[in-house]
Order: structure tokens, then sequence, then C-alpha cells
């Protein structure tokens, strides 16, 4: 059923089928943050000992029954999901409610694709995001992301992107005292970068990061964005099906190789920053994310295919130039892929016009 | 007489010619109901350009004429009498351009080229830039091109030399990597190979490698191996070919296999026996176009060279633009893999969408027909039917060319 071709001969067929695959392809992100998010929790615990687990998330996880003081898989995944839950309920909810309205006004039934923008939306959010700014972000990403613009597929930028961008935005310096918070630079994402930044690999290993455990998703951040391991297998399954295009995803990744390396190449090698290598820039922050669920959204990208290796480019450069040279911005993906989106048109408009003067060139 | 194919042959005791193969034709009658006409006489004109006519493919009796709205001719229906005679027909008078034309349109065998842009029959006072010849098949199942090809080399060899001689154009015979058709070498024709998955044997393919069409008022005229093979037959033995190959496939039908059949064979007694029961089968013309062709008066179409009938599923209307449920167009990677080779698949449909006739044109639409864009309406999830879009887009261009 996901893997056949059966576009379209259903009204809606085919964007139902994709939808699917998106959000499979999400599951073992999902998983993991769930994991992950009891896994900081306990550790971050023992680094706030003024935390005394009164908020509503806390006691549900005590509810749960998660033990603190030897916690296994259950633990974890009881604490995660007293934490994710929540928030994707909400966000879902939010959602429901605005496409709901957006559709009654427009005299159309409701389209499923706020399923996915929820999801995306909580994936990107730290594990204790407050529920007023998950109900505005949401609300921005329905209402500003897709709704105004006719539903979903007629928006030119991802609607989960622009509502993360608008809560980045407008709650910069949010920081609650919760051990989910440990390790955040706000809602900006995980401040791996900017540790390595100040004290390179030392500070890593102090913080308890090490390659294994940022591969595998163990490290403090946003939801979804922490293992590049779930990030990959959701990618393999969108590349399979075709959902994703091969080329504009190959693009950021040789781009990022690329201008890490002329960084380090011609860059001042004193500088952490600069002699961060690409394997951390592939790890830490949510570089790999954006640019399989995020970038790589058909209706948010180019369509042209060397428009695809464009954008491809410019999102790897923007990232790996603003990680670099400006140290208050670390991880830097949000803001580039929003740029990157809004330029998306304009990448395909030039283009389109080189391709009809070429045509022009050579016609009888 | 050479040629005599290997393939099974079906005779039919009715036959028609379909006024939807010819595009823009205003057909004027040159026969009556109930006359007797002979094979390769001329039975209908354009009545706009009265040199091009309409030869009746075997001999018999004008049983019926079906008219449709604003009384547009929908069919020819001819009752099939072995009695009556073939008109034979003289060979061309010279070796120039002239007598060649005249004697392509005197045989009827004028009306089977087609023009890019547009679609139709070119005029015969006009000059192309080039003439393609299409010697490749690439839709599933449709017969291979090989075989009919080999089994009348000569009259093929003999059309070739004579279409070079049409124009002063250079003459394409596009061809699959593995089939080179032989020629003769002395006509000037030239050989072009195409691969490249089902796009590779459509003429917007070729025409879009060989010779884009600009706004500059050139035209390209291309024309089928069958036809081609026809016409050789017209000149090797003064009358016409009553034989077209078809490949008979689908999942509804019993033994599928190729058929030696009559031009314009009534479908229904050409089936006769050869499908499956309990199945509702509808017929559809190929992957290509898959336009339900079980509506009356159901004749093999002029161009048509596959059967494929299928079992009943739910297929989407092919008049149905679906404007109420038109959804977003995902623009996807997988719709460039459908489009057509060497034009941008999701700016072209996006143009169409919006009726955007003069970025439609810059991106070449000119060289496209309905075929072109048929696999892009399957690939899109957007329920558009391309080509009718195109064919606005088209017409409005049309007007204006």
């Amino acid at each position: 059923m996901l893997f056949e071709v059966d576009h379209g001969n259903a009204p809606g067929g085919g964007r139902r089928r994709i939808l699917r695959i998106q959000l499979l392809a999400l599951l073992p992100v999902t998983l993991v943050a769930l994991v992950n998010s009891g896994y900081q929790y306990f550790q971050g615990m023992a680094l706030l000992p003024g935390f005394d687990g009164s908020d509503l998330r806390s006691r549900l996880a005590d509810f749960l029954s998660a033990n603190p003081e030897a916690p296994g898989l259950y633990d974890y995944l009881a604490v995660g999901v007293a934490h994710v839950l929540p928030m994707l309920l909400l966000a879902l909810l939010v959602g429901g409610f605005w496409e709901r309205i957006i559709a009654d006004r427009r005299g159309r039934p409701m389209e499923p694709g706020f399923l996915l923008v929820a999801l995306l939306f909580v994936l990107l959010l730290p594990g204790a995001a407050a529920f007023g700014h998950i109900i505005f972000g949401m609300s921005c990403a329905i209402i500003l992301g897709q709704g105004i613009f006719g539903g979903e597929g007629k928006s030119f930028i991802n609607p989960a992107l622009l509502g993360i961008a608008m809560v980045q935005v407008s709650y910069p310096a949010a920081s609650a005292l919760h051990p989910l918070w440990n390790g955040m630079a706000g809602y900006a994402g995980s401040d791996a970068i900017a540790l390595y930044h100040r004290g390179g690999e030392q500070a890593l290993a102090q913080a308890g990061i090490d390659t294994w455990s940022a591969f595998i998703g163990a490290i403090p951040g946003t939801l979804g964005t922490t293992s590049l391991l779930a990030i990959a297998l959701g990618a393999v399954l969108l590349l399979v099906t075709r959902v994703i295009s091969w080329r504009l995803l190959a693009a950021q990744f040789i781009g990022l190789l690329l201008f890490v390396w002329l960084v380090a190449a011609f860059g001042d090698y004193s500088s952490n920053p600069q002699a961060m290598p690409v394997h951390w820039h592939l790890l830490l922050g949510s570089f790999a994310f954006g640019a399989v669920f995020i970038a790589c959204d058909p209706v948010a990208s180019a369509c042209t295919n060397p428009g695809r290796w464009i954008q491809g480019f410019l999102i790897a450069g923007l990232v790996v130039l603003i990680r670099v040279a400006n140290s208050t911005h670390p991880d830097a993906v949000i803001p580039v892929l929003l740029l990157v989106s809004l330029l998306a048109p304009l990448i395909d408009h030039a283009v389109i016009a080189w391709n009809i003067r070429q045509r022009a060139r050579r016609h009888v | 007489m050479s040629g005599s194919s290997n393939f099974e042959t079906r005779e039919s005791s009715q036959l028609g010619m379909l006024g939807r193969d010819y595009r823009g034709v205003h057909f004027e009658l040159l026969c009556d109901t109930g006359d007797r006409v002979r094979a390769g006489v001329a039975v209908m004109r354009d009545a706009r350009r009265p040199d091009i006519l309409f030869t009746a493919p075997a001999a018999g009796r004008v049983a019926r004429v079906v008219r449709g709205a604003r009384r547009k001719l929908v069919a020819l229906q001819i009752e099939v009498d072995a009695s009556c005679e073939v008109a034979e027909l003289a060979a061309p008078a010279g070796q120039d351009q002239a007598a060649q034309r005249a004697f392509m349109l005197a045989s009827g065998s004028w009306a089977s080229l087609r023009t890019r842009p547009f679609g139709n029959i070119p005029d015969p006072a006009t000059q192309p830039a080039a003439v393609l010849i299409t010697a490749i098949e690439s839709e599933p199942m449709a017969p291979p091109v090989a075989p009919v090809i080999d089994a009348f080399a000569a009259e093929f060899s003999a059309a070739v030399t004579m279409l070079a001689r049409i124009s002063s154009a250079p003459l394409f015979i596009c061809h699959a990597p593995e089939y080179r058709p032989a020629f003769d070498a002395a006509s000037g024709a030239r050989c072009k190979a195409f691969t490249g998955g089902a796009a590779a044997g459509l003429p917007g393919r070729h025409i879009q490698a060989l010779c884009p069409i600009g706004l500059a008022g050139a035209e390209v005229w291309h024309i089928g191996y069958q036809e081609t093979i026809a016409l050789g037959h017209l000149l090797l033995h003064g009358r016409p070919w009553a034989q077209r190959i078809v490949a008979l496939a689908g999942d509804a039908v019993l033994r599928p296999r190729c058929l030696a059949v009559t031009p314009g064979a009534a479908l229904g007694e050409l089936l006769e026996g050869e499908l499956q029961d309990g199945s509702q089968p509808i017929l559809v013309g190929g992957n290509l176009d898959r336009q339900p062709l079980a509506t009356e008066p159901a004749f093999l179409g002029a161009s048509q060279r596959l059967l494929k009938v299928i079992r009943a599923v739910a297929e989407p209307a092919a008049d149905d633009i679906g404007a109420l449920d038109m959804g977003a167009l995902i623009p996807g990677d997988w719709l460039e893999a459908n489009g057509p080779p060497g034009i941008y698949a999701v700016p072209l449909m996006r143009a169409l969408q919006l009726g955007d006739v003069e970025r439609a044109r810059e991106l070449g639409a000119l060289e496209l027909v309905e075929e072109d864009v048929a696999a892009l309406s399957r690939a899109c999830v957007s329920n558009s039917n391309y080509g009718l879009l195109l064919r606005q887009v088209l017409d409005q261009l049309e007007s204006s060319y």
C-alpha cells in the first residue's frame, strides 16, 4: 500500500499516501524523542537540586510510577510519554481547531495535513516547552503557514518551520527551572555547539556527549533532532518512496562537507568554531533533522533540479557560515531554512529564466 | 507481393473512419450513405483545404455517417464488401517535390502526417523545418516495431525515399538503439536512436532533441512507421495497405498477442471471443492516453496500435478537469521523471493550471500534445488533466500563431 504507485485515482488519494509516508518516516525520531526525554529528565534532575517536580508533566510522570532511583527503559518511556504526549495533544488540538475553522470558512472538508505539522512542530521543541508557547506557535503555523494560502500544499514555506521560527523569535530567552531545559539554548535548540565553541571536545566530554551518544541521540536537544540514526532511518524511507528529492538532500550534505572543509582550509585554526569537524556539525544541533524533514518538504522547496542543487548548497553554506561566524546563534538551522524557503521561488525563477533563454537560442 | 506478414489476420465486416483522429478538420463528404466505394477512393475532404483527401481503407458500402454536437463528424462507417474493386493509383508523375506531394494528397496518405506544434494535418502549401518518422514504440505492450518493418522492408524503404523528397528539410528516422530500420541510403534520411523509458517513443521527445520549436513559425512534421509502410504500399502496389498491426493486451484479454487487422476495424467485432467472461471490460487507448474507448461508435483509431482492455476500475473520467476538487500540486521530483524530457515539469504544470499561455510557450508547450503530458496527469496528486489543460493553451496559441 505504501510503495505501490496509487497516485490520484481517488480524489486526494496521492496526497494521503504522501502524508502516510511522511508520518511513518517520523516514527523512529518520535520513539527516540520519547526515550531520550525520559533519559535527559533523570540526568537533569541530578544537576537541579532545587527542582521539586511539582509541574503538571512531572506529576503525570509520577502518576505513571516512573522510578527516579534506578531508572530503566520503562521509567524513561513513562517520563517521555508524560512530557511529549501532552505537548503533542495540545498541538493537535490547536491545529485541528484552526484547520476546522479554516475549512468551514472555505467550505471544504478538513485536510489531514495538520497532523504532520503538529508532529513536526513538537519534535522541534524542547521537552518542557511552555503550553502557552505551543498554542501560539501552532496557531501561527496553521493560520499563517498554510491557512491564509488556501490549505496544505498551497503555501511556500513549511508551516511547522514557520511556527517554530515564530516561537524562537518571540521568546528568545525562554528557559525554566526544569531538567529538560538543561543544555538548551532557549527555543533555538541544543547548546552543544556553543559548548564546543567555548571548550572544544573537552567541554563536550564534560557534558557527557561523545560521538556514539550523539549518533543514537542520548544528548540534550530539541525532541526530534538528537538522533542521527533515527533521522537516517526516516530519510531512507522518504528517499525510497521518492517523497523527497535525493538531489536536494545530497546537495545539503555535500554542501556541508564542502563548506566545512573551506572554513577549515582558509579559516583560523586556533578558534574552536572554525576547527569544528564535519561530523560534529552533523551530530550536534538540528541540521540533519532540518535537512531531511523540513528543507526537503516538496511543497516548500525548489521545483527544478538545478534549483534543488542550488537550494541545498545555499542551506549548507549559510548554516556553516552562521555557526562559525555568529556565536550567539550556535545552531542556525531554523532561521536558515526559513530564509532559503523564502528564496526557493526566486531560485526557481532564475533557473527557469535561464532555461527559457537557452531554449530560445536553439529553436527553429 | 512482398510483405505478407507473419501476423494472425483478422478480417472485419464493418470499419469506420473517426473524425477525432484528425484535429481541426471540417469534413466535407464526397459520398452519400448507401454509395459503394472502392478501396483507396476519396470519401471525404477537408472543407477548408480541399486538397487534403481522406480515402476509404477498404472497399464496401457507406453504411452510416455519425454526427455529434454542432454536426461535427464523429465517424463514417463502411460495410466491407469484397466484391467491390480496388482503385488503382497512378505512380507519382515525377521526382520533384510537387509531384510527390500531389501523389500523397491524392492517395490520402497526406492525412497521416502530423505537425508540431498543435498536432494538425500539415498545410500542403507549407514547408517543414524537419520531417520525422517515428520508428520506435516505447509504450508497454505495444506491437514490436522490428518485425513489422522487417516484414514490409521494401514498402518502408520506398516511403522513406518519397518522404525525403516532399520537402527540402532533413528527414529523420527515430528508432530504438537495438533496431535500426533498413532504407535506401540515397534518400538522404538520417537515423537517430532514442532511449529513455516511456517517453522514448513519443514524437515530442524526438522533436525536443532534433528540432525544438520556437515562435518563429516553424513546423516539424512527423509520421508513424505503419503510416510510412502504408504510403510505401501505395507507391509499390498502387493500392492501399489493408492491414494495421495492433497488439491485444490487458488483464481482461484471454490471449494477448499481435494481430493484423483492417484499418478502422469495428472494435466489438474485433474483440469478440477475445475477452474473459464476467469482467466488465473497458478499453483504454494504451498507457499513454487512457481514454476509455468503449463509447459508440467504437472503431480502431487511425494511429492506435495498442488495444488494451482492462477490467473496470475506478478511473477518473477523461473529460474531468477536476476544477471543483483540484487539490494542490505537490512538486515532488517524481514529476520530473514523468514529464517530457528537457522541459521543467512543475513550472509547465503550473503554467498549464493557471492557463498562462505565454509561460507555457516559453517552457516548450509548442513541442507537446496531449500524449506527452499524460504521464504527468497520472503522477500528479492534484487530479488535474494536463492533456486538456495543454490543449486549451495550444488552442489559444494556435489562434495567434
